[in-house]
């Protein structure tokens, strides 16, 4: 069983009396162990995309499923539990609480979801992201890519079967960008999980095992 | 209450200023409260040192103490446990420098409003009286002779004795007799049969029965229709009671302020499938939290400044008053809070986080 499936989903926007649609009808299946990328243009579709596969955003058409779990028929109750317990994001926009450590950042996941990654675990997860330095310091305290990599151990925190990530590397430097993206393809390959990397940057595509792209709404696979 | 907590501790100014604003206003409801009780006490005092169940005046009198005259064999006693004759007389004492208003209470001895005396001794003869011991804050002592205004009688201190107020005036126990003195003068003789008031203690004032010309009230409404009493009571507590729904508005309006600055913090907690309950939680923990502090705080300020106020401030602190007054502070601050929950429940993670 795939951990998500799309099928014949599609999302129109209203407004007045036009309508845009902005993810034409998609069919779209990620695997356990698969990194994916979804690539395109500015106003393309991905944050479409990626926010229906996240259950953030109801299609206007067709089903979800995450691990056999339709999302379209879940009330918005159920479907935070399930984004919790399947779902890992990393945000474009940082994911991080800013009046959190790092270390209690974690701490607050424990208070909602008690299955996480255990201590050795979660030990050997900041060695590998190189933020076993940082667990008593604030978002503010950090650099961009630091930020980054914290947002990226929150994700994997939940020890969630797919990580959704929204332009994981805007903002850093390409060498930093490489070190995020090896991290994820790390955490990928070892735990098996489904991760899909929506981005515009097309550097990142040589990490990945799929490359979808998506262009007016339409996705097809690339490679 | 972790995430209320972490918060707080992170931005202790921004925190530290709302409990500033909450331990304010708790101190402004916790003073008044005590200033509404020790006014009351300042009315009712002589009268609570009664522990009577009612009290019998003319009808005519429209329950006012010393409108109410009549001669005492107008009651005989029917259906009461205990009884107490009661002559009032307000006037001014004056003892060299010092000058009071007063109330003058004529009582028998052995009947059971008799005050105990605290400082020297029991009257026994006419013209001696035992004295609120407010009065000597006011320079009087045992001893002092008193005159008083619009008559030609003077009146002897010879004991003191505690809270023992009415009307907001000290009062002087003395004798029926030294009641009659002052109040009727020469014509005191003539008129010693008549009393303003018999004080009465039974099991039900239902079993009484008093002449038409008369009248019995229960205690509760004899001190309820004392001049000024129930307005001046009624003042504070709406005093009071507008401070609750300020106290509710100014954390409703600093929450709100505070959670909209965090609607995208919040939206990135909902899009990982943190739930509204969760962090709605939060906020009644953080109000909460706020509210005690701001509350214990101002209780500790009030105790304080009681401390260090002039005798002739008429507070007193009644802790079963501030204790219920606290919790309905804590209780009031924490349905304020419920805007911030209302708008948590409304973040759509999708636009908090810009997709």
């Amino acid at each position: 069983m795939p951990l998500l499936e799309l099928k014949e989903v599609n999302k129109v926007f209203k407004s007045g009396k036009s309508e845009i649609e902005a993810l034409k009808s998609t069919n779209f299946i990620a695997e356990a162990g698969e990194l994916i990328a979804v690539i395109g243009p500015s106003g393309s579709g991905k944050s479409t995309f990626l926010t229906i596969a996240g259950g953030l955003q109801t299609p206007s058409n067709g089903d979800v499923l995450i691990n056999g779990n339709n999302l379209i028929e879940l009330k918005e109750k159920k479907r935070a539990s399930l984004r919790l317990k399947e779902i890992g994001f990393v945000l474009q926009s940082s994911n991080l609480v800013p009046f959190l450590t790092v270390q209690q950042q974690m701490k607050l996941l424990d208070k909602v979801k008690k299955d996480n990654l255990r201590e050795e675990q979660l030990e050997q997860m900041y060695d590998s992201l190189g933020i076993g330095e940082l667990l008593n310091s604030f978002p503010s305290d950090l650099s961009g890519g630091q930020r980054q990599r914290v947002a990226i151990a929150k994700a994997l925190y939940t020890d969630p079967s797919i990580i959704l990530a929204d332009e994981p590397t805007a903002s850093l430097d390409s060498d930093r960008a490489f070190e995020v993206m090896d991290m994820l393809k790390a955490a990928t390959k070892q735990n098996q999980k489904t991760t899909i990397v929506v981005t515009h940057d097309t550097r990142l595509i040589d990490y990945c095992d799929k490359v979808y792209k998506i262009t007016d709404g339409q996705l097809k696979l690339e490679a | 209450m972790f995430l209320a907590w972490n918060e707080m501790k992170n931005n202790k100014l921004r925190f530290a200023l709302i409990i500033g604003v909450l331990t304010l206003v708790s101190y402004l409801v916790f003073f008044l409260s005590g200033l509404a009780n020790g006014l009351e006490n300042l009315n009712k005092e002589a009268v609570d040192k009664w522990e009577a169940d009612g009290i019998i005046l003319t009808d005519e009198s429209d329950i006012n103490l010393p409108q109410s005259s009549f001669e005492q064999d107008e009651y005989d006693g029917d259906g009461a446990s205990e009884t107490a004759m009661l002559g009032q007389f307000n006037s001014i004492a004056t003892s060299g420098d010092n000058k009071a208003n007063v109330a003058i209470f004529g009582i028998k001895e052995d009947e059971f409003i008799m005050p105990d005396v605290t400082e020297g001794e029991s009257f026994s003869e006419t013209g001696e009286v035992i004295a609120d011991d407010s009065l000597k804050d006011e320079g009087f002592k045992v001893g002092d002779k008193l005159e008083l205004s619009s008559i030609d009688e003077t009146l002897t201190i010879v004991g003191f004795t505690e809270d023992a107020k009415f009307n907001a005036a000290p009062v002087l126990y003395g004798t029926l007799e030294t009641y009659q003195k002052v109040r009727f003068g020469d014509a005191a003789e003539a008129n010693e049969d008549l009393i303003n008031a018999y004080v009465v203690r039974a099991d039900t004032l239902d079993d009484l029965s008093v002449d038409d010309s008369l009248q019995l009230v229960s205690t509760q409404s004899f001190i309820e229709n004392m001049p000024g009493y129930t307005e001046q009571n009624l003042t504070l507590t709406l005093m009071i009671y507008f401070l609750f729904i300020v106290s509710a508005v100014i954390l409703a309006i600093f929450l709100y302020v505070l959670t909209i600055q965090k609607i995208s913090i919040f939206g990135v907690m909902k899009a990982q499938g943190i739930s509204n309950r969760y962090l709605s939680n939060s906020v009644i923990a953080q109000t909460f939290l706020l509210a005690l502090f701001g509350v214990i705080v101002g209780f500790g300020l009030t105790i304080l400044t009681g401390l260090f106020l002039p005798a002739a401030v008429p507070v007193a602190f009644n802790y079963v008053d501030m204790a219920l007054y606290a919790a309905i502070l804590v209780v009031v601050s924490v349905l304020g809070a419920l805007f911030s929950v209302q708008t948590i429940v409304k973040i759509d993670p999708l636009r908090a986080i810009g997709g």
